[in-house]
């Protein structure tokens, strides 16, 4: 009988009982409230005064004064509500920040893609630090890494050799496990490993032994590419490659180059995706090519 | 920034040190080594202090105070490095002096990086 008898009281009041927290008072008025003759047939019809006390509150009635009052303090939010919002909101900028990121990189590779012929890169042909034949469809299948240097630079070329070392093992899925302490190494990254590329500006000095001697010293992994005067001045010409190296330069004679000393980031397909510059750290640079790497749905 | 190397061709100098080029077995000349261009640099630095030392930026403009104060450097770099590398390092000492100063008088102005 009891536990029907709060739904007597006005929340107010019920609240007011409540919060005192005295269960023998609760069932001294409850008790009070419904004397033993409230237990009528249905059909039977109440008296008007017990009426009042039985019939419940409809749900939609207007609420009370002090009702209003107390959601008003609350606001429209309840703990539940709040930690809901929050979750939902740290999910959506988190997921918006990944997508921006992604979004991002499909930008500069899409912008750089060019329709039909390429814009950076194509078609060259050259030799590699064996003597073999190498061509620009050797690039296909895999990202690589083109860089333009020469073995006689004085310090640049060597110390972004040193980065390209370091930025090989950071991306070499095969050695994944050395750097583990890299949260950057993506696992969706395709198993064709980068394929790193010196191509010389200076053919006349770099002959293939002297691009074997030079790049041993870098990293095993070094695909070194020389060619003719002609050959060199066209693959040059298609990266965008300034290029100032004399024709005809005698043996033994000391001269250097200028060029541009970029890394191209060349994709599967053949087609340039990033350049990567001298402000990139190695870390930095691996990280770009990871993540484009993971990006690669084809 | 960016695009950015080295000075053309200076004349084939005689000094020893690296400048005597060992032949790979197709004839060209190898490179220098990841050792020898150590020394070289440790050259150039040397040679750099002195230079820093005496107040002098560009040593090519004050060829004679440089061969007067920091002569004996100097010829420590030449017997180390060859002789393009040798004015690229003095060509580059002042080109990065002035990119320093450019630098700092644009930020006195209250220019920050983009």
């Amino acid at each position: 009988m009891s536990f029907l008898c709060p739904r007597a009281f006005t929340p107010s009041k019920l609240s007011s009982l409540l919060s005192t927290r005295h269960a023998s008072s609760t069932t001294t008025q409850c008790l009070r409230a419904h004397p033993p003759t409230s237990r009528l047939p249905i059909l039977q019809k109440p008296p008007a005064h017990f009426r009042k006390i039985s019939t419940t509150r409809p749900r939609l009635a207007k609420p009370t004064v002090e009702e209003a009052k107390a959601r008003a303090r609350r606001g429209p939010f309840s703990g539940r509500a709040a930690l809901l919002f929050l979750v939902t909101g740290a999910c959506m900028i988190a997921y918006f920040r990944l997508e921006k990121a992604r979004m991002d990189r499909q930008r500069i590779a899409e912008a750089t893609k060019g329709v039909g012929k390429p814009k950076i890169g194509g078609q060259f042909e050259l030799v590699d630090q064996e003597g073999r034949r190498f061509t620009d469809e050797d690039l296909r299948g895999g990202y690589s890494l083109v860089y333009f240097g020469f073995t006689h630079c004085p310090d640049i070329c060597p110390d972004e050799l040193d980065k390209l070392s370091r930025i090989i093992d950071l991306v070499a899925p095969t050695r994944r496990h050395s750097i583990s302490t890299s949260s950057f190494v993506s696992p969706t990254s395709p198993p064709a490993p980068l394929l790193p590329i010196f191509i010389t500006c200076d053919p006349a000095r770099d002959t293939p032994s002297v691009l074997k001697t030079y790049l041993a010293e870098f990293h095993p992994g070094i695909v070194g590419l020389t060619g003719t005067w002609q050959q060199i001045k066209d693959v040059c010409k298609k990266y965008r490659v300034y290029f100032s190296t004399p024709e005809g330069v005698k043996p033994g004679m000391d001269y250097l180059v200028d060029h541009s000393i970029y890394f191209y980031l060349m994709d599967p397909e053949g087609d340039f995706v990033e350049a990567i510059g001298r402000q990139h750290t190695a870390e930095a640079a691996a990280r770009i090519i990871v993540d484009h790497m993971g990006d690669w749905k084809k | 920034m960016g695009i950015l190397s080295s000075s053309s061709s200076s004349p084939p100098s005689s000094k020893s040190g690296i400048d005597s080029p060992t032949p790979s077995p197709d004839g060209a000349f190898i490179a220098p080594s990841r050792q020898s261009r150590a020394v070289c640099y440790a050259a150039r630095d040397r040679f750099f202090e002195c230079l820093e030392k005496n107040g002098i930026i560009d040593s090519i403009k004050e060829k004679e105070k440089s061969e007067e104060r920091c002569g004996m450097e100097e010829g420590e770099l030449r017997r180390e490095c060859v002789g393009s590398w040798v004015t690229y390092f003095k060509q580059r000492r002042v080109m990065e002096h002035n990119k320093k100063q450019t630098i700092e008088k644009l930020e006195k102005e209250g220019a920050s990086v983009l």
